[in-house]
């Protein structure tokens, strides 16, 4: 009995760890995604300002980011999960949008804590 | 819920009446139903419900009130077995030319407001079909409810010019939009319907854009004198044109 007790907080100790990390992992990933948006964007001469998410600029976007935008804009602010929770689609993915939304000039981004919040618009404190 | 926006290429082709009747059919059917009058540039829903509005939905865009302050319940003028709220939009002068000088950027909040209309309705008031009427052809606010909505039904008389406008929005802004589009003729003349000529019609239409046709309404001239003056759903409940329109109503569940 001891040792099945003892075993048990081994895994959720592990668990705990693995969770951990992975939460660590996501935070790199997401740093990495943003650096890769601004060095495209250098790249490409795009010019990151504040351009507004309206209706004329939906319809321009491509399909993938469309809905991510949608998404986005239906939430105003919003983390990648969040949007993801909307789209149906992967964190990842979302979070890979989202910056690439963010390097066109269209989102704004700031980082609370460990988590990061895109917006369509500047939020006044 | 479903959210459906009633579009069309041109104006006239009867849009507003298709709204108002099929959000008053599918509330006498027992559904929590809400319109929204999305058309700012030629607001006509509270000439059909008979209302003087205080608020409108432009000071909600306009983020001056909340939501629930631009609806008004018309439960209790009609007695529906299910709900039935209605947001106007403000069809004085002023209120016409501030829709027209709007920028992009409020332009984006007024897409947001929509879209978080659309979530409110649904989690907060219980709404199971929201309606937009909106203006003709491509303008900003019709945009911003054809984003907003999971179904789009189409109003077209049938004709070239019609036809070729049509077309035209399905590639640059219904299929661009991803959106669940059905036809929905109107005003077509009687005699379509003596023999098979309805049904090569609507094949014909189907044919030439590609989507499906839901409902084929006859024109009556009766009903275009009546226009704005009552609702045919409530008054004229075994007319052919609210038959139709409670064929699609049934439907919208499927979509």
């Amino acid at each position: 009995m001891k040792e099945e007790v003892k075993t048990d907080s081994l895994i959720i100790e592990l668990l705990k760890k693995i969770s951990k990390s992975l939460e660590e992992l996501n935070e790199k990933i997401d740093k990495l995604t943003e650096k890769a948006g601004s060095i495209e964007a250098k790249q490409k001469k795009i010019p990151v300002e504040n351009l507004p998410l309206d209706a004329a600029t939906l319809l321009s976007l491509p399909d993938h980011l469309r809905k991510t935008a949608i998404a986005i804009c239906s939430l105003g602010e919003a983390t990648a999960e969040e949007v993801a929770e909307e789209t149906k689609r992967a964190r990842a993915v979302e979070s890979d949008y989202l910056n690439q939304l963010v390097a066109l000039g269209y989102l704004k981004k700031r980082r609370i804590g460990k988590k990061v919040y895109f917006s369509i618009e500047e939020k006044k404190e | 819920m479903k959210t459906i926006a009633i579009h069309s290429y041109k104006g006239g082709t009867g849009k507003t009446s298709i709204a108002v009747n099929l959000a008053v059919i599918a509330a006498i059917k027992g559904k929590n139903v809400c319109i929204l009058d999305y058309d700012f540039r030629a607001p006509s829903l509270q000439v059909v419900f008979r209302e003087n509005p205080k608020l409108w939905l432009n000071d909600f865009l306009e983020g001056n009130i909340n939501l629930q302050d631009a609806l008004i319940e018309l439960n209790n003028k009609y007695n529906f077995k299910g709900k039935l709220l209605a947001g106007f939009a403000n069809p004085s002068p002023q209120a016409l030319r501030g829709m027209m000088t709007k920028d992009r950027v409020w332009e984006m909040r007024a897409l947001h407001k929509t879209l978080s209309a659309k979530r409110s309705l649904h989690q907060e008031m219980g709404i199971d079909i929201l309606i937009f009427d909106t203006s003709p052809g491509m303008i900003y606010s019709s945009i911003n409810a054809l984003a907003s909505s999971d179904l789009i039904f189409i109003v077209m008389k049938g004709d070239e010019y019609d036809l070729e406008g049509t077309k035209e929005l399905i590639n640059g802004l219904y299929d661009v939009l991803g959106k669940k589009t059905q036809i929905i003729l109107n005003k077509i003349p009687l005699n379509y319907f003596s023999n098979e000529a309805s049904e090569k019609l609507k094949a014909s239409i189907q044919e030439k854009l590609g989507l499906p046709v839901i409902g084929l309404i006859p024109c009556d001239c009766n009903l275009l004198a009546t226009g704005g003056k009552s609702i045919m759903a409530i008054n004229q409940p075994h007319h052919p044109f609210v038959k139709a329109l409670s064929n699609i109503t049934d439907k919208i569940q499927l979509f």
